[in-house]
Order: C-alpha cells, then sequence, then structure tokens
C-alpha cells in the first residue's frame, strides 16, 4: 500500500527532515509513526500527501510513485489519502453537515451523491445528531470526529492521523483512538503519527520510531520506546 | 467541467466579493475610472474627427470668371477641372445667381445694391466653386488655376485657407488624445495594483479555506477559479457603472455639441446605442481580459499552484 525506498529529504540550508527510510506499510494494517518532536514524523506526512517532494528515495501509494507527483496531480492523491490534524482545520463558519460535505463540493461531486454521502460518514463518527452544530459550540473530540467524518467521505484506503489526539482530554483522546480502530476495522490502512506513551502501548500493533530523521526500530507488535 | 462544479467555484466568486465588500468596492472604483477614461478618449477621437471634418468642408476655392467668359468655355473648364484627379466637387453658379446672392446678402436698401440699379446691367460673371478631395490637395488645384487656361477667363479667386484651422484642430485633439492616453495607462497601472493586493488580501482572508481545500483535494482550478469570477464581477460591475454615469453625462453635453458642430453633429446617446455591441462588448472583454490576467498572476505568486 505504501512503500518509500531509501527516501531522504533535506530542507535549505542543510537541515535533515527524514535520511534513508524504507519502509513498507501493507494495506490494512494499522501503524504508529513515533517519535519526539522535530525528528521528521511530520516530515513523513508531508511527503505521504505530497506536500513535500523527497529529494532523493522513491515513494509508492497504491502502486503510484508520488516521488515526482505534478501539482496537477496532487488533488487526485489527496482524495486518496484521508488526513486528520491535531489542530482539526474545521471552518468556523460552517456547520457540522457543511463542514463534511465541502470535501465532496471541492472534489465536483453531485448534490444527490453529498447527500447520500454525508450522513453515512456522520453516523461513523457518531454525530447524526450535531449536523447542524457549528465547530465552537462542539467539544474537542466531537470536533475531531468532524474531521475525521471529513477524511472518509472520499472512502480512502489510507487515513493519515498526524497527532490526533494532542488537543484532547484523556476520555476524548479514547474515543477517537476507539473509531480509528473501527475505521481500520473496515480495511482501511491507518497510519497514526503520535508521541502518546499510553496510546501506542495500548494498541499493540506495529510501531515504527524514529530518531533524528532514521527509522531506528520498526516492531510488529511494538511499545513505546523513547 | 461538471456544472455543479462550476455553480459552486461561481457562489464562491460571489461569497469573495462580499466578504470583502469594501476591497470590491475600491477595486470596482478604479476599474471604473479606468473605463471612464478609455470611453472619454473614444469620445474626444470621434468629436476631434468630426470638427476636422466640418472644418474641412468648408474649404472651397471660388474662381470667378470675367463677365464677358461665354458659358461654353466656362463648363469647359469645369469639366477640365473635374478631370483632376484632386478635384472632388466643382460647383457652376450662374452670373444671375452671384446677382441674386450679392442682394441677398448686402439687403435691397443698402447703397451698394442701389448704386447696381443704376448701372443697369449685371455686372458678375459666372463662378466655379470647386473642393478637393483633402485640404492638402488644394495647392495642386491652385497650381492648376494659374495655368494661362484659366488666368485669361479667371477675373478673381478666393481660397478660403482653412488649412491653419484643420491643422490646429488636428494638433488640440492629437494632444488631448495623448494627454487622455497617460491618464488611462495611470489609471490602468493603479487598477492592475489594486487587482493585485485586493486578491492578495482575499487570499489571506481565506487562507484557512484554501489550505483545506488543498487538503481535502481540491482542483488548483476549483481553488483558483472564484478569484477569477471575483475578478469577472468586478469587471461588469465597472463597465456597468460607467455607463450609469455616462449616460446622463452625453444627454447634458449634446445640446452644446448640437449648436458648436450644426449639422455635422453626431448624436452621442445614438452612437453609443447603435454602437453597443462593440463599443460595450470590447471594453468588457479588454478590461476582463486585464483583470483575469492580474488575476491569474496574483493567484499564481499567492497561492503557489
Amino acid at each position: 500500500m505504501i512503500r518509500f525506498k531509501n527516501v531522504s529529504k533535506t530542507y535549505q540550508p542543510n537541515i535533515v527532515g527524514v535520511q534513508n527510510v524504507n519502509l513498507h506499510i501493507r494495506p490494512g494494517e494499522f501503524v504508529s509513526i513515533v517519535g519526539q518532536s522535530g525528528t521528521g514524523k511530520t516530515t513523513l506526512v508531508k511527503l505521504l500527501i505530497a506536500e513535500e517532494r523527497p529529494t532523493r528515495g522513491q515513494i509508492i501509494v497504491g502502486g503510484w510513485d508520488i516521488s515526482g507527483i505534478k501539482p496537477s496531480e496532487v488533488p487526485l492523491l489527496r482524495r486518496q489519502i484521508g488526513v486528520v490534524f491535531q489542530d482539526f482545520k474545521l471552518l468556523p463558519k460552517k456547520t457540522v453537515y457543511e463542514n463534511v460535505a465541502f470535501a465532496l463540493e471541492v472534489a465536483g461531486v453531485n448534490p444527490r451523491r453529498i447527500k447520500a454521502i454525508v450522513p453515512q460518514a456522520l453516523k461513523i463518527v457518531g454525530l447524526t445528531d450535531k449536523t447542524g452544530r457549528y465547530p465552537r459550540q462542539l467539544s474537542g473530540g466531537e470536533q475531531q470526529r468532524v474531521v475525521i467524518a471529513r477524511s472518509l467521505v472520499h472512502r480512502p484506503k489510507i487515513i493519515v492521523a498526524d497527532e490526533p489526539t494532542g488537543n484532547l482530554d484523556s476520555l476524548n483522546t479514547w474515543e477517537i483512538i476507539d473509531l480509528l480502530k473501527r475505521i481500520n476495522g473496515f480495511g482501511t490502512t491507518v497510519v497514526l503519527v503520535t508521541h502518546n506513551r499510553e496510546v501506542v502501548n495500548a494498541l499493540n500493533r506495529r510501531v515504527i520510531t524514529i530518531d533524528n530523521g532514521l527509522i531506528v526500530s520498526d516492531q510488529e507488535e511494538g511499545k513505546y520506546m523513547l | 467541467m461538471k456544472t455543479a462544479t462550476l455553480f459552486r467555484v461561481i457562489r464562491f466568486g460571489f461569497q469573495n466579493f462580499f466578504r470583502n465588500f469594501w476591497l470590491s468596492a475600491a477595486t470596482v472604483s478604479v476599474l471604473t475610472l479606468t473605463v471612464i477614461s478609455i470611453n472619454t478618449l473614444l469620445v474626444l477621437n470621434v468629436l476631434g474627427k468630426i470638427a476636422v471634418s466640418t472644418v474641412e468642408a468648408k474649404v472651397d476655392i471660388s474662381a470667378h470668371f470675367r463677365s464677358d467668359v461665354d458659358e461654353g468655355r466656362i463648363q469647359t473648364a469645369k469639366v477640365t477641372l473635374l478631370g483632376m484627379q484632386e478635384v472632388r466637387d466643382v460647383e457652376y453658379v450662374s452670373p444671375e445667381d452671384n446677382l441674386l446672392r450679392f442682394r441677398e446678402i448686402n439687403g435691397q436698401d443698402s447703397d451698394l445694391v442701389a448704386s447696381l440699379d443704376e448701372v443697369g446691367e449685371n455686372p458678375f460673371g459666372a463662378t466655379l466653386i470647386i473642393k478637393a478631395r483633402n485640404t492638402a490637395d488644394y495647392p495642386a488645384v491652385l497650381q492648376a488655376l494659374s495655368q494661362p487656361l484659366f488666368t485669361n477667363l479667371i477675373e478673381e479667386q478666393n481660397f478660403e485657407d482653412h488649412e491653419t484651422m484643420v491643422a490646429r484642430l488636428n494638433a488640440i485633439t492629437s494632444r488631448l488624445e495623448i494627454g487622455l492616453l497617460v491618464v488611462t495607462g495611470a489609471f490602468v497601472l493603479i487598477a492592475l495594483m489594486i487587482i493585485i493586493n485586493a486578491i492578495r488580501v482575499s487570499i489571506y482572508t481565506h487562507r484557512e479555506e484554501i489550505g483545506i481545500m488543498r487538503l481535502v483535494g481540491a482542483s488548483n482550478w476549483f481553488i483558483r477559479g472564484p478569484f477569477y469570477v471575483e475578478a469577472l464581477i468586478w469587471t461588469v460591475l465597472s463597465v456597468i457603472l460607467t455607463l450609469i454615469l455616462l449616460y446622463p453625462l452625453l444627454l447634458l453635453v449634446q445640446p452644446f455639441l448640437q449648436r458648436f458642430f450644426g449639422t455635422n453633429s453626431i448624436d452621442l446617446v445614438a452612437f453609443y446605442l447603435v454602437n453597443a455591441p462593440q463599443v460595450i462588448g470590447l471594453q468588457l472583454i479588454g478590461i476582463a481580459l486585464m483583470t483575469l490576467v492580474t488575476s491569474k498572476m496574483a493567484t499564481a505568486r499567492y497561492l503557489r499552484i
């Protein structure tokens, strides 16, 4: 599903983002990428969603080599990868329903399909009773669930969650992790970037540890080691 | 592109316009000034041409023949003159008509007419009024009239020299045109800068939305489209505003033009109505091209897509 072959990313003047990364994430896997701040976790996410291009190496997503992806092809890639961020990135002047529908609107989906898909996504995240609310009227956990619903509407094969629980309390954190596990249960590959030791240890799934831009450990049923 | 997407791009364009209303108003104002100066240039051009042709129409040469020259020879002279490339028209005025004109001009009770009555016979010969094709052709006609064929027959010739006036009019209109071109150019430049700045502010205002659009897979066209729609709204509004401002102004100016140019005058309102598709269409296309190219530059620079 996702393959990094000798991938390095260097920022000007000479700052190493990631170095010689080799990894293979199979379809349907739930992988946690852990590491301390500034070690290259977010660079990996940016490379995966083509926000950055690798300085060296090859990145293949679903058989598609995105190492030299054209700007016009990036939207197509983004529709195949659902992205969840720590800071939610919701539009404050749009309701829950409109925020989720927005992802389909900008992709040119017709209104009838939008009306069919959005309620399904909101049902998965358990927000059917809050469709008319604005982000400010929701808790952090609920806002993150809206983001997850939005990332699901394109029925992506991969969900990348970059520190999705970073702004949440313990209760909401577990709600989001449970939701990600449920989505993974549908067959979607989940890449969770976190430095939450408790979450990683409780998941008991594959853990990739990054330090100074290098993969220092890759365990099938790993624990948080740093 | 799908119809649904097109409608969404248009909707977002209108949203952009209204969310930055005052910035949009400023942009439309400067664009309107630009369109007004373009129209002034156009009107001045039309009026300048009318003024020159009015003066040119008054230029002619009157060749007064001696009273003893018979009509046959004068008609031969007329045919000879009409044969010249430079001559457009030659009008024959008989001695009787000349006498009649003299009486009309001087009035029946004047001393001149009284002395004419005393003479008893018509002292006037026939006249040929010669009009050249262009004012520049008159020297050639005067040259021809100085040939012995004509000098022996002609008693006197008057050349109403309006050449200096035509040249002065041409100089004034071309100077005015240059001045207006400079003003229009300045407005175009200001408009370009304001458009770039307006789009920059608009992008800044929508940076969050644009970021999310990118994140969820909006195409570059979908992100740029609303800015183009906004630019088109500015264009259409500025042209409409110009027409609204221009119409009463033209109505106000029309009587003065009528008085100044007389029968040669042009009805500017009618001119605009008759030429509406070309005049309004060309301005719409021109301003739209300007705003769209500027929007493309601004979005390329500030959206980085």
